[in-house]
């Protein structure tokens, strides 16, 4: 997880309203980190969510897609202050985003990243630790550590 | 007078103390139809009831008219709908498989038990058809859905092997007593039966659906109009020299799938006439056999049940569904549950009918093969199914839903749902049109439509609906449920609409793309993949991911999963079951390997002699 998302991708608490801020909010996080414009992120996360949504249940989203001039794949993660509604295949409420990026010609490494990041939050009691932790670094530590056994 | 009242008192017992360890099978698992049998057993000369029963005569009288109520039933109660996924490979299996079955247990039989050879073949016939009912009743209790194809391939074949298997007992039963026939005759007879047979059964149910629409007769006369017919109908065509028990169930499926006057009430009663027929057989089949003489015969007896189990139903079913598309562990499963039960033992009484000297070994015979079955495949089908990932993960929550027959020939059903506490209903979510209630019922008191709204969890919620659209009321008046983790397992991780195109997939995850589906939706991309009837679970790979059929309604897909690791849903569990073309690959690959290695020991010796020099 370590190549996927650094200390300064975490946003421990952030406030959004609904499903749209939130995408906003990560884009400019992502913006931030990756240089490229707020915008273009953003619309690249909004066509994804027109093919299905990312809300993969368990208030759990994984939003992803993919920009043409990154140079590798680029992970955010946010914690949410309140759960919002993210049209979630379970339609429950949604309290933490992973937001993927990868570059065009990533071929299986977009796959891969996306396994990883699935396979991850799809341990209840790393999300559970993940929701009670009291800072950014704390969460950074959850996700990274946690990689430590690939075959989990 | 006295004896009469014993006898009735005896049978009255019989059925009570059946009802009654029902009650118990269910909470252990057991598989009930064993129970039903083991109870005659148990009453009977060698039990402790000690009730001498020996008339074979009236055994498979009363027999032959409990199975006529049997397939009556299973046949009213089969969705022509499963027809369309699973004719052909039921159909394949119901013949050929029945015939391999019959020729390889017939050769274990003469090999085994000395038996000449039609004799042999008898047991063979006798335990060659399989009895469903026990299954879906099993499963049914489990709470578990089967993926469509596999349930209605069991559910037709279990319905259509039993005239085959008749026909092939008759038949044999007739070469063992007079010698063989020709081959032309024996055709001739077949053909004959199954033709007379099926035309008389669908001339027999649209008499029936007519007679009852029309004349209107009391509603509780309906079923006894139905249940004479199908027994009527079930001699008519014996004594034509048709199949009798092919008419009952053409005649149960033609009535079950057209519009009919009473049919829910029609189909209560039958189900509990099921439910009677199969313990008096069971019981009365229980008393009939003689435990004691099956110790001559247990050991070769116990190796034909084994061999039925794992060699010729596995074998049978693997060669009948190659040219169909069923995964590997769909084969599995379709092989194990070859489940014997009661046409088996009912058609192992036709030799001792018919006076042939093995006649009581081929019954003893087949006896112990329906208990080794029914303990065996019958206590592990519910782990089996879980095992080898078939079990359709439940989509919607607790729906509590009754449905009432409105007079008339109105496509309307009137539905009486209760608002579950965590359903869109109660969440507040606007109702569609057709969704509206026509009444409310809250805490006990009749609620104007006006002051009804928000509707509330527990209110009884009555609505007028044509019968296709309850499951998607069901949605909104159901609970949701919480998904876990067998649903990731099943329907993927990522969710995608249908409408998407396969080269946008493609390009977004970096999968590889055939030119001529670019263009398709994945809708139709799934549809096309299983000429055009695709259902929920169904699994495409597309590079390093599957695509899985989500959600549907009667239009098509709805909603696309995408797994992106496949995981143990579509590996095969169990090694055999391939289709011919893998394992040429497979032998294709062993042979290369082997062939290099044979030139790297070339090289090497080479090498080494050049060493030499």
């Amino acid at each position: 997880m370590l190549d996927l998302i650094t200390a300064h991708a975490i946003l421990p608490h952030l406030k959004a309203g609904n499903k749209k801020q939130a995408l906003q909010e990560l884009a400019r996080k992502a913006s931030e980190l990756t240089g490229q414009p707020e915008r273009l992120i953003f619309d690249v996360l909004l066509d994804r969510e027109r093919l299905g949504t990312t809300g993969v249940g368990h208030g759990i989203a994984i939003p992803h897609g993919k920009l043409s001039s990154l140079d590798r794949v680029h992970g955010v993660f946010a914690r949410l202050e309140r759960p919002i509604d993210f049209d979630a295949i379970d339609e429950q409420p949604v309290d933490l985003i992973f937001l993927l990026l990868a570059p065009d010609q990533s071929g299986a490494d977009h796959l891969k990243a996306l396994a990883r990041v699935s396979r991850l939050l799809r341990d209840q009691a790393v999300c559970e630790k993940l929701r009670g932790a009291q800072s950014g670094d704390a969460i950074f530590a959850l996700l990274t550590q946690n990689e430590a056994s690939p075959a989990a | 007078m006295e004896a009469v009242s014993y006898i009735i008192l005896i049978g009255s017992t019989l059925l009570i103390v059946s009802v009654l360890t029902s009650y118990l099978a269910l909470r252990i698992g057991a598989p009930l139809l064993l129970i039903f049998l083991g109870i005659g057993l148990l009453a009977g000369e060698d039990g402790i009831g000690r009730i001498a029963f020996n008339d074979p005569q009236t055994a498979f009288l009363i027999g032959s008219m409990a199975l006529a109520v049997i397939l009556f039933e299973s046949g009213f109660d089969t969705k022509l709908s499963s027809y369309k996924a699973a004719a052909w490979p039921a159909m394949t299996l119901a013949t050929v498989g029945v015939g391999i079955t019959t020729g390889v247990i017939g050769a274990a039989a003469h090999y085994l038990m000395n038996l000449p050879w039609a004799e042999a073949l008898l047991v063979g016939a006798a335990v060659s058809s399989t009895d469903a009912a026990a299954v879906f009743f099993l499963l049914r209790v489990g709470g578990i859905t089967l993926r469509d194809r596999v349930r209605s391939t069991l559910e037709i074949e279990s319905g259509t092997n039993d005239p085959v298997a008749i026909m092939l007992t008759i038949i044999l039963v007739e070469a063992a007593s007079h010698g063989w026939g020709s081959p032309w005759q024996v055709a001739e007879e077949l053909i004959r039966s199954v033709f007379f047979g099926g035309a008389l059964g669908l001339i027999g149910g649209w008499l029936v659906v007519t007679f009852i629409n029309k004349a209107r007769f009391e509603t509780g006369m309906n079923p006894v109009v139905t249940l004479t017919f199908a027994l009527f109908l079930f001699g008519g065509a014996n004594v034509l020299g048709g199949s009798g028990y092919l008419a009952v169930y053409a005649a149960g499926l033609y009535a079950g799938n057209v519009k009919l006057r009473g049919a829910l009430e029609l189909r209560r009663f039958h189900a509990g006439l099921t439910w009677l027929s199969q313990i008096v057989m069971f019981v009365m089949l229980g008393l009939l056999a003689t435990p004691h003489e099956f110790a001559d015969i247990a050991l070769p007896a116990l190796a034909i049940a084994f061999l039925l189990i794992l060699v010729a139903r596995p074998l049978a079913v693997w060669i009948c569904l190659l040219p169909f598309r069923f995964s590997a562990n769909e084969t599995t499963f379709i092989a194990w549950v070859g489940l014997r039960g009661a046409v088996s033992l009912l058609l192992a009484l036709v030799p001792v009918l018919g006076g042939l000297d093995n006649g009581q070994m081929v019954f003893n015979t087949a006896f112990i093969v329906v208990v080794v079955s029914l303990l065996v495949q019958g206590w592990t089908i519910g782990a089996m199914a879980r095992w080898l990932g078939l079990i359709v993960p439940p989509r919607r929550g607790p729906v509590e839903r009754v449905e009432l027959e409105l007079p008339g020939n109105a496509d309307q059903e009137l539905v009486a749902y209760t608002v579950h506490a965590k359903s869109p209903a109660a969440r507040g979510q606007r109702m569609p049109r057709w969704a509206r209630p026509s009444l409310v019922i809250r805490a006990d008191m009749v609620v104007p439509l006006y002051k009804a709204k928000p509707l509330q969890p527990g209110d009884h919620v009555y609505l007028f609906a044509p019968p296709h659209q309850l499951p998607l009321i069901d949605k909104l008046f159901g609970g949701s449920r919480a998904l876990d983790q067998d649903d990731r397992e099943f329907y993927g991780d990522l969710v995608l609409s249908p409408d998407a195109t396969v080269e946008q997939i493609a390009e977004m995850y970096g999968l590889p793309l055939s030119l001529p589906n670019a263009k398709l939706t994945l809708s139709d991309l799934l549809r096309h993949e299983f000429g055009g009837s695709c259902e929920l679970g169904d699994r495409v790979r597309m590079g390093d991911v599957e695509l899985i059929v989500r959600d549907m309604d009667e239009r098509g897909v709805t909603s696309v999963g995408m797994a992106l690791e496949p995981t143990m849903a579509t590996k095969p569990r169990v090694p055999l079951f391939r289709h011919p073309t893998e394992l040429v690959g497979k032998l294709r690959n062993w042979w290369g390997k082997q062939s290099f290695r044979r030139w790297k020991r070339r090289e090497q010796m080479k090498e080494r002699r050049g060493d030499g020099d």
